[in-house]
């Protein structure tokens, strides 16, 4: 099964155009969608997740409708926020096991075997008890995730999911994302290259509310590679450079600035070639559409 | 520091929309009320005097407190809500430099904002004459005291004391709630305040208690006359000052300890806001995530989807009776209930028995504001339950229907609904318990709260519901809804708009009694009920279509899901309700307007202008008299029904030829009345002319009557009720206490009784200002007619009565028989001798209680008590009163004319007595269900009761003429004789109490008086002057001149005019002639200053002291002021006349208690002494120990300050 996004668009009301004549396939399999903030990703994702309304166009997964039919899409959905909270008072196998009612789970034992599974899975057994206002942000995260599993759901939104984690956090929610589903549609948006590069057999790199690239993640990196350059360089000399080459990134290194530089040939012999990864793939994209990016 | 601080406060509220909007709503309603003349001033006060700029200023600062909260409350909150505190506070400030710029800033800002208020008053005001809602004369001039005094005495010192109050409680809790509890806190004890008022010993209690210096400001001027209320400002000084320094010092302390409290680092410290928090340890093998996850079945179908909605609505019902806020104002919201019910229900300062119904209707006064709010908010809360701890988006995708989340939320406010009707219930019963009542009537609990109450909060629901769907800012929800609340309470409470068919979730209102029960009222409400259920659900339909779910708030987007949500069936179900809804609405509008006549407020007072143009022509014009009335009544009160025939037998007593009769039946209303048979002298008379909107009918007669010509008129009336009205009981004909009187039939001629009376009503119809609604006491057509009615001077009467066959049924006069027919029970009664005409007819299921008086001649009269069978609690104080009655008039004024005495109780549809010719209705309220436990509360049943029964003398006996000031000639008359014999039962030391409750009803009645005050001898139609002033000064005289001395007098007059068989009828001239013949000359000046002008007194002691003799006496000096001055109608000073009056001086031991358990006076020295006006000095010597001394102690004289009469002596040592 697959998920056909055509033509989406979508204005706010403060005239802020999100989306612009998306059109996307989505294999089963993990997903990411890459762009910088404001991009248009959370929009793209809380449309896929009914929660919004599109102005145009059509996604379809299989026989559904996503856009109209709701209901339906609600019943496979599993669904997780860039930023969600909780209720504090309640503990987390208890949150579970309401959502679970709420996804159609009605035997009980089923209901109880799966929440005590997810509580195993998401790391959060010693903590099940405990009220969900007393959790660190990586728990919440992380029973945001269990939340979201509840259901064998066949459309996976996450969004963003991994920002504000520590770095072992982040590895351990890698992990328990790569576990789900070759046959179910997983669709991660982060702003993160590398979350993509590790995890995602299939991205699209969205900006400004277009989808600029889309296609597997090292032949998108194939694109560049012999023409990616780095170099050294004063900082007050970036403008020039800026000028006269593509300057995809800067970056700090050991107190020099380090630009890299997209060109098909060297463009001089100071710059060395760079190895060229998806982070390159990424800005080389975005830096011509936005403004200086500076990491 | 201070100073940046303090600027960029002022900047930065500046800016907000919110200042400004706090500010618009302030100004325009200032406007409003200014320019439509609707500020608190009655007619002869300017709409800008300073009295009334001064208690508008004061009312609004009492709601300003929650503008004083949202302005107060959030400057240091600020810092938390957007998370600066971290980093502001590392800034080089000083934290007292923060707190005293923030609070300056924020109170600049607030007394800025509340300038709105000055400046809507002030433009308002300039534009008011010209606007035409008010006539112009009622504008005074501008003057900036006016303002600028009490906004600083109670305006802006109610502010700045709340705001100091609310900054504080933020500042030093960080909780924003805490502003709006305590908020509620003060109006609450501004509430508790206003109850202490109805005592009226607790005056000084309140003026230094209550938080917004209301009561202080009104315990000032509520004797002020309209002219002084234009003229004078409210003088900063006595109470007011104590009551200022009490709060705005208690708003200063709580400033003061915030300033040197306030800690930053305190204030970061999270463990200061929650319990020290433990973080959880993590648990770092990874080795979990191989678990697999098992499978499960899913199912959606309706059934588990019902489930889903009980489930869901059980647990958002968790929710809300766990939520602090729902908690603290519920337990203000029963507390309120509770004291309530338990302080509730006085007459005359006496409580009641705790009856079902009592604890029922409380949930009307304060309970049902909190509701509304309550209901405003918990919705608020319900729907915005997801996104306010920003859950929204996953539970937003969970496979849920639209319908069940929604219906699940409605679900959970229903429940909260029926859990508040249950806590009336429970305060009921518990009240109940606890004064030892166990009738507890759950049937009229149940019926009452389940079937009644119920509906109505869900309608509250239903409105709240659809406002909060629509609104997706919950702040804005509530505004909004709340706002909506406010404006239909302001249509109805002050525009007039009163039809129930307008007004969100109104009905007719409602009585529950224990003779009647829920009586006849269902039906209406039913329907309007239905009608506004309806309505509701068709707005809970319409927020559903456009409940966010989800993130879009976008119009576009919202109207999209709007559509996609509008499927064929919630479509069928809004039409279905649509047509339920105006098919519910037309079949009332049909009840009210077509069969009931509804018309505005407005239409109404048209309707009386017009009645005046038309037929006042007809005023005076001669007709015919009754002279004995034969009435054949079928009661039907099972239907509400009744067929009358009355053959009536009529004189010409004028010496005009009459050829036309006149028949006034009054205009068109819910009592419909249909004219089976109408006959003169056996012929149906020819109708010559008919006024429909009036009910003005005029008959010629087919031979003209002369003087002394008689005929007989017979008519037969049905009277019934149709569907239901808008408003009104309808207490004519009740399943169960039927009430009728003589104006079940037409009256004769133009009766000037329904005209307008108010100066600015007759002005604005162009009419004539009326002063007198009587003629003077010399006028010809005055004289030849008795006050009560002009139909007829005495009649003699007999008749029979039908009703139920389980109701006695009651009419004036001797019962000759009764017996059932045809399943009926038929009753007949004969009057001896003459009656005033002036006679009703009643039934209902009565026991009756049987008791005889005899009197010192050896006369007999029958005592009857016709009471519902359980109101059997002041049986004997009923009985005593009428005994006492008839023991003191049959010596003083001379024979009672009946021989029997009856006394009937009627439902509580209204609360009065009132005295018909051997007859007296007491409704159910006034005393049958009476607690007069306590000794010290006033027994009103012997009271009234003492007052009805003098009636039979003044007013049965005495008829007086239809000329001005008659009325005294009954009611001032029937008032000292019930003074009299309260005297007689409970001493003379007793009766201070008593007097000074009259004092207090005249002096407050005179000074909202909206014409000009009338003399005793002039007065018509002002109940204060008759009852209050009259009661008063005739008690003064006879403790003047002598009881029986008076008394004598009063005999000779009712010798003279008793049963007048011929006019002219006796005037306040013949009544002034007799108690002039008792007074002698030295005190005719009282006579004078009492009954033909408006005399107040102004004495004071000041100073009471005494010191021990050698021979163990007691040697006392009392200084008093004394003054006296004439005022004219409007209350403005005419002179202060220099002469010496004749005033008591009193010293007195402690207050002890008499037989009947009464706190009485102990006088050790009272002596009467010619006073003159001013100074004045007195020594005495007694043999006890004196505690209290001064002038006129027992209040017998017209005093605006009766308070400062009695002192405490002080002893001074040599």
């Amino acid at each position: 099964m697959e998920l056909q996004i055509k033509n989406l668009n979508k204005t706010y009301s403060n005239g802020v155009q999100a989306l612009k004549d998306v059109n996307l396939t989505i294999p089963q399999g993990m997903f990411g969608l890459l762009g910088p903030n404001g991009a248009g990703k959370s929009s793209l994702m809380r449309t896929l997740a009914t929660l919004q309304q599109a102005d145009s166009g059509s996604v379809t997964m299989g026989d559904i409708d996503i856009l109209n039919d709701k209901a339906r899409v609600r019943e496979i959905l599993g669904y997780l926020p860039q930023e969600f909270g909780v209720y504090p008072k309640i503990s987390s196998s208890n949150m579970l096991n309401h959502i679970a009612s709420l996804k159609g789970v009605s035997n009980k034992s089923e209901r109880k075997d799966l929440v005590e599974s997810l509580l195993n899975k998401t790391n959060l057994w010693h903590v099940r008890n405990k009220s969900l206002g007393t959790y660190s942000g990586g728990m919440k995260q992380r029973f945001g995730i269990a939340q979201a599993l509840i259901g064998d759901p066949s459309l996976i939104i996450v969004d963003e999911p991994t920002a504000g984690l520590d770095p072992a956090e982040r590895i351990r929610f890698h992990n328990l994302l790569s576990e789900i589903g070759e046959n179910t549609i997983v669709i991660l948006s982060t702003h993160i290259v590398d979350d993509v590069s590790n995890l995602c057999s299939n991205m699209a790199i969205i900006c400004l509310g277009e989808v600029v690239v889309k296609g597997n993640p090292s032949d998108l990196t194939k694109g560049v590679k012999g023409r990616i350059w780095k170099k050294g360089i004063e900082k007050d000399d970036l403008e020039e450079y800026q000028s006269e080459m593509q300057v995809i990134s800067t970056h700090l290194k050991a107190g020099q600035t380090i630009i890299h530089v997209l060109s098909d040939n060297r463009p001089d012999s100071t710059f060395e070639p760079s190895k060229a990864n998806l982070e390159d793939v990424y800005f080389a994209e975005i830096s011509s559409r936005m403004e200086r990016i500076t990491d | 520091m201070f100073k940046e601080i303090f600027l960029f406060e002022i900047k930065y509220r500046l800016k907000r929309p919110a200042t400004w909007a706090y500010f618009g709503i302030l100004f325009v309603f200032g406007l409003i009320v200014a320019i439509g003349g609707n500020g608190p001033a009655s007619e002869k006060v300017f709409v800008n005097s300073p009295v009334a700029i001064a208690t508008m200023l004061n009312t609004i600062s009492i709601f300003g407190i929650m503008l004083a909260s949202a302005i107060m409350g959030v400057p240091v909150y600020r810092d938390i809500e957007h998370k600066t505190e971290n980093y502001y506070f590392t800034y080089p400030i000083s934290e007292k430099g923060y707190i005293s710029g923030r609070f300056f800033g924020s109170l600049t800002t607030l007394f800025l904002v509340s300038l709105g208020l000055h400046l809507g008053l002030i433009i308002g005001f300039m534009i008011g004459p010209y606007a035409g809602y008010e006539e112009p004369e009622r504008f005074t001039s501008f003057n900036f005291w006016y303002y600028l005094q009490p906004t600083i005495m109670l305006y802006w010192s109610n502010f700045f004391f709340a705001g100091c109050i609310f900054f504080s409680l933020v500042s030093l809790t960080k909780r924003v709630m805490l502003a709006y509890a305590g908020g509620a806190i003060l109006f609450i004890t501004y509430l508790i305040t206003l109850t202490l008022t109805q005592d009226i010993d607790n005056k000084a209690l309140v003026s230094l208690l209550d938080p917004f210096g209301f009561g202080t400001y009104r315990n000032i001027i509520e004797y002020w006359t309209p002219e002084e209320q234009n003229s004078l400002m409210v003088p900063f000084k006595g109470m007011l000052v104590w009551n200022r320094v009490l709060w705005v010092g208690l708003g200063l302390i709580a400033l003061l300890y915030t300033l040197f409290r306030f800690d930053f680092q305190r204030f970061l410290s999270r463990s200061y806001r929650t319990k020290k928090r433990k973080n959880l340890e993590e648990d770092t093998k990874g080795s979990a995530i191989h678990i697999g996850i098992p499978e499960v079945a899913k199912v959606y179908s309706n059934v588990l989807n019902i489930k889903l909605l009980f489930k869901l609505a059980i647990i958002e019902f968790k929710n809300i009776i766990r939520d602090n806020f729902f908690i603290a104002i519920l337990v203000a919201a029963v507390l309120f209930l509770f004291f309530d019910a338990w302080f509730g229900f006085p007459i005359y300062g006496t409580p009641s028995l705790p009856l079902t119904y009592y604890m029922l209707e409380v949930k009307d006064f304060t309970y049902i504001i909190l509701i509304f709010v309550l209901i405003v908010f918990m919705t608020g809360e319900v729907l915005h339950r997801e996104r306010n701890v920003n859950y929204d988006q996953i539970f937003g995708s969970l496979p849920i229907p639209n319908g069940i989340v929604y219906g699940s939320k409605f679900l959970a406010l229903a429940f909260v609904s029926f859990l508040l009707v249950n806590l009336i219930l429970i305060s009921g019963v518990f009240n109940q318990v606890i004064k030892g009542y166990f009738n507890f009537e759950f049937d009229k609990y149940f019926t009452d709260l389940y079937l009644i109450e119920f509906p109505k909060y869900i309608i509250f629901v239903m409105l709240a519901f659809c406002v909060h769907s629509l609104v997706s800012k919950k702040f804005i929800g509530h505004v909004i809804a709340i706002a909506i609340w406010a404006t239909l309470f302001g249509l109805n409470s002050f525009l007039d708009v009163d039809n129930n068919l307008y007004l969100y979730g109104y009905a007719p209102g409602y009585t529950v009694s224990d003779i009647n029960g829920f009586g006849h009222f269902g039906t209406s409400l039913f329907w309007f009920r239905l009608y506004w259920l309806t309505f509701g659900a068709i707005l809970t339909l319409l927020g559903f279509l456009f409940w966010k779910r989800g993130t879009d708030s976008g119009i576009k987007a919202r109207l999209q899901i709007a559509r996609g949500r509008l499927k064929v069936s919630t479509l069928s179900s809004i039409i279905l309700l649509v047509i339920i809804w105006l098919g519910s609405g037309a079949f009332i509008n049909h009840n009210t307007k077509t069969l009931n006549n509804y018309r505005t407020e407005k239409a109404g007072t048209i309707a009386s202008a017009d009645y005046e143009k038309q037929l006042s022509q007809y005023y005076q014009k001669a007709q015919p008299k009754v002279i004995d009335v034969k009435v054949n009544a079928d009661l039907v009160p099972e239907e509400r029904r009744a067929t009358i025939k009355v053959a009536y037998k009529m004189v010409n007593k004028s010496d005009e030829t009459i050829d036309s009769l006149h028949l006034n039946w009054g205009g068109p209303g819910i009592f419909h009345k249909k004219v089976e048979d109408f006959k003169i002298d056996g012929k149906t008379p020819v109708l010559g002319k008919k006024y429909e909107a009036f009910g003005y009918e005029i008959y010629s007669l087919g031979k003209s009557m002369q003087p002394n010509d008689t005929l007989v008129m017979e008519l037969k009336v049905t009277g019934m009720f149709n569907g239901f009205p808008n408003e009104g009981s309808g207490s004519d004909i009740v399943y169960n206490g039927t009430f009728l009187n003589n104006n079940f039939f037409p009256s004769f001629g133009y009766s000037p009784e329904s005209e307008l009376t108010s100066d600015q009503d007759r002005r604005k119809y162009d009419l004539p200002i009326k002063d007198y609604q009587l003629p003077p006491q010399d006028d010809e057509w005055g004289l030849q007619n008795l006050l009560f009615n002009d139909d007829a001077d005495y009649v003699t009467f007999e008749g029979t009565v039908s009703t139920a066959p389980d109701q006695i049924a009651i009419m004036p006069g001797y019962l000759q028989k009764e017996w059932p027919e045809n399943g009926r029970r038929y009753f007949t009664y004969k009057m001896e001798g003459d009656l005033d005409f002036f006679y009703n007819i009643s039934s209902a299921r009565y026991n009756v209680h049987k008791e005889v008086w005899t009197g010192k001649n050896g006369e007999k009269v029958n005592i009857e008590i016709f009471h519902h069978p359980t109101h059997t609690y002041n049986m004997d104080r009923f009985v005593k009163g009428v005994r006492h009655s008839l023991d003191y008039f049959a010596e003083n004024y001379g024979p009672y004319q009946y021989r029997q005495m009856r006394i009937l109780e009627f439902p509580r549809y209204s609360t009065f007595a009132q005295s018909f010719p051997n007859t007296v209705p007491f409704a159910e309220s006034f005393g049958w269900v009476g607690d007069f436990s306590d000794p010290e509360d006033l027994d009103y049943v012997y009271t009234v009761t003492a007052h009805e029964v003098a009636h039979q003398w003044w007013g049965h006996q005495i008829t007086p003429s239809a000329t001005r000031g008659s009325n005294q000639i009954s009611e001032s008359m029937a008032e000292y004789s019930s003074l009299m014999v309260m005297k007689k039962e409970y001493g003379v030391d007793a009766m201070q109490e008593f007097l000074k409750e009259e004092l207090d009803n005249y002096l407050r009645s005179r000074a909202n008086e909206s014409k000009f005050e009338k003399t005793l001898l002039d007065n018509d139609n002002q109940a204060y002057v008759w009852y209050r002033k009259g009661g008063l000064i005739l008690y003064a005289l006879q403790d003047l001149v002598g009881e029986k001395n008076l008394n004598n007098a009063f005999r000779s007059y009712a010798d003279s005019a008793a049963f007048r068989p011929k006019a002219p009828f006796t005037t306040t001239k013949e009544w002034y002639h007799f108690i002039h013949t008792a007074t002698p000359d030295s005190l005719k000046y009282y006579l004078e200053d009492s009954f033909e002008k408006i005399t107040l007194y102004s004495n004071k002691t000041s100073n009471a002291t005494y010191k021990q003799l050698e021979n163990g006496q007691y040697e006392v000096t009392i200084d008093v002021q004394s003054g006296k001055s004439h005022f004219d109608g409007n209350g403005k000073l005419l002179g202060s006349p220099e002469q010496p009056n004749v005033l008591e001086i009193g010293i007195f031991g402690e207050d002890v208690k008499n037989d009947l358990g009464m706190t009485v006076k102990l006088p050790i020295l009272l002596e009467k002494k010619w006073v003159k006006p001013g100074e004045s000095s007195f020594t005495y010597t007694v043999d006890k120990i004196p505690i209290k001394a001064g002038i006129d102690p027992y209040n017998k004289m017209i005093d605006r300050i009766p308070d400062d009469n009695l002192i405490y002596v002080e002893e001074i040592s040599e």
